[in-house]
């Protein structure tokens, strides 16, 4: 039978992921010294792994060249797409949040407000809902830099703990959305391979269940 | 400046021998078992008016459209879908003929999609829409003959899968919602975001929202596979509207299993299209290998009355480039190449015409070479691996196309 192909984003969610796996007693040995394997095999499971940066997860599981995912939502809520996204994962918390410098009085007056963001789409919705207008500059490093250098107000950026903004002398204003990693599935692939992918999502959500 | 001269828009492209010879021939697949089975053919224009599509029941995004302007100003598009000036026509050119009416169409249709994403924005699609009939037995020819479209393109596996939009319609009208409301629970349930719906209807359910239709909804996603779906189903639902739809399908999927579709056909009571003019049976087709829907459709029975004609009617879209794309990744049809080259030496140019007409006559495929001498014409039968070289002069030879000269 054909593997499942499920991509998984580079990093920190592709550690969590195989110690998920791993939970379940999959056989992770090529995940685990995977040299500089792209394609990688889970055989005892029938899987075949797929690494790749988190906005291409979405991209593949997009156009069916693999069957699921896992991405965070924070990738899902800036790219947008269709797939299903069936469940949460639980690993990889953090939150959107909108930040300013300390003490700035972020909605007093009515100056135009500037947000610099690695996530334009979000940081535009996010106000649009508001019914507020605002210029979005985009920004590809450290978003911290630009409410320092009087570029922006505010940013909208990935908070974990906090520890950076709080250096740079910056504050939370409001949480924006909380985000945690996702299963998402292709929309052909649920359908024509609905046994395997549900056997292995209610196998994941099971261990989720229990980490938590 | 004019550095895109060189390149076609993006979303579009040129189709070359091969992948123009799958689309043809999905085309006249599909065409042939359409017109089989009594639908006639229709063409409507490539640019409408916006106006057209600024409709009550289903009206598209303004945004994916593409848009100009006539000579007078007014806002245009490039013909986004076809099912709804097959409406206009039909409520207009043929009002008061005999019904139901059985068309088909086979035309592309536009969307802007956003860039860098791998889709094209010029789509051939093809379908039949039968309008005039609410019956069951309009339901049942309709999905006979998505299954048989699918299934005569010769394609790998495929899959039809059926639900019904009354269920959703029917839970989320009891819960009265806002729009945008309804809008984000439809989205959700569409997307199969399992725990984003969850916690959104708990919320609604916090405020006041019915506890027991709220779990339905929950549920309504989750409820797609074979025909098992419809007991579980039935655990779920007990007002009378959804009893009797949810018997209603079951008695479709029993008819077109019956047929010997059973490992074709599955459910899925999550269907819940974005073309909002559906108001009954719903369904999609998937091809294995291919990553999205293939084939569209459903019943749409108050569209028609957008054009002041109260017709119900159902039909379905088949996407042409879809279906071509997998028939080429599995089959690989190779472009076709002449059988025989013929060329005519100086003097038996018309000679070497009517020889050719001969060959064509007898069911090869000859081309006439224009080229001016026979080495010539060898060197390029080599090169493009044509069989086999007849050379007319007072005699005909007939040369083997490998060798060189």
């Amino acid at each position: 039978m054909k593997p499942i192909r499920i991509a998984l984003t580079k990093g920190r969610l592709e550690k969590d992921t195989v110690a998920l796996f791993q939970k379940l007693g999959f056989d992770c040995e090529q995940l685990i010294n995977k040299g500089r394997k792209l394609i990688l095999e889970v055989p005892d499971a029938n899987l075949e792994v797929v690494l790749a940066k988190a906005a291409d997860v979405i991209t593949y599981v997009e156009h069916g060249a693999c069957d699921m995912g896992v991405v965070g939502k924070d990738t899902i809520m800036e790219y947008g797409g269709s797939f299903f996204e069936v469940l949460d994962l639980g690993f990889g918390r953090c939150r959107f949040a909108l930040a300013a410098k300390k003490g700035n009085d972020f909605y007093g007056g009515y100056a135009v407000r500037t947000i610099a963001s690695k996530y334009p789409n979000v940081t535009r919705s996010y106000f649009e809902a508001k019914g507020m207008d605002v210029d979005i500059v985009k920004i590809e490093g450290s978003v911290e830099l630009a409410p320092l250098l009087s570029l922006a107000d505010a940013i909208v950026d990935i908070v974990e703990t906090g520890t950076t903004l709080k250096e740079n002398g910056l504050e939370v204003i409001e949480e924006v959305a909380p985000i945690s990693a996702r299963l998402i599935v292709n929309t052909a692939a649920i359908k024509l391979r609905k046994t395997e992918i549900e056997d292995l999502t209610a196998k994941m959500e099971l261990a989720v269940r229990n980490a938590e | 400046m004019n550095r895109n001269k060189w390149i076609t828009p993006e979303g579009t492209r040129d189709l070359l021998f091969e992948e123009c010879e799958a689309r043809r021939t999905v085309e006249r697949i599909l065409s042939k078992v359409f017109s089989g089975r009594g639908f006639t053919e229709v063409v409507t224009p490539g640019l409408e008016f916006l106006d057209l599509y600024d409709l009550k029941a289903g009206s598209m995004p303004v945004e994916r459209m593409y848009k100009l302007t006539d000579s007078k100003g007014r806002l245009i598009v490039m013909r986004p879908d076809s099912t709804i000036p097959i409406a206009r026509l039909v409520s207009t050119r043929l009002k008061g003929c005999q019904l139901p009416v059985r068309l088909f169409y086979n035309q592309s249709v536009f969307t802007s999609n956003p860039g860098l994403k791998g889709r094209s924005d010029e789509i051939v699609q093809t379908g039949i829409e039968i309008i005039g009939s609410d019956s069951r037995r309009a339901d049942l020819e309709v999905m006979t003959t998505a299954v048989e479209a699918l299934g005569a393109c010769n394609v790998s596996d495929f899959r039809l899968e059926i639900g019904h939009i009354g269920l959703f319609h029917s839970l989320i009208s009891s819960l009265r919602l806002g729009a945008e409301e309804q809008e984000e629970i439809r989205l959700l349930i569409e997307g199969k975001n399992y725990p984003a719906l969850n916690d959104y209807l708990d919320e609604i359910c916090a405020n006041g929202g019915d506890r027991k239709t709220v779990e339905v909804l929950k549920q309504l996603p989750r409820l797609f596979g074979g025909e098992e779906v419809f007991d579980k189903a039935a655990n779920l639902f007990d007002d009378a509207k959804t009893e009797y739809i949810l018997s209603y399908l079951r008695s479709i999927y029993h008819d077109l299993a019956a047929l010997g579709m059973k490992e074709k056909i599955s459910v899925d009571l999550g269907i819940v299209n974005r073309n909002d003019y559906y108001t009954g049976v719903v369904f999609r087709g998937y091809i294995e290998g291919f990553g999205e829907t293939v084939l569209s459709g459903g019943r749409y029975d108050t569209l028609l009355s957008e054009f002041g004609a109260d017709l119900p009617a159902t039909g379905f879209g088949v996407n042409v480039d879809a279906v071509a794309r997998s028939l080429l990744k599995s089959s690989g049809t190779a472009a076709r190449v002449p059988d025989v080259l013929v060329f005519g030496a100086d003097g038996y140019e018309m000679k070497a015409l009517l020889h050719a007409k001969e060959l064509i006559d007898s069911g090869l495929v000859a081309e006439y070479c224009v080229l001016n001498t026979a080495e010539k014409a060898k060197e390029y039968a080599a090169a493009k691996q044509i069989p086999r070289v007849d050379i007319v002069g007072e005699e005909t030879e007939s040369f083997s196309g490998k060798e060189r000269p």
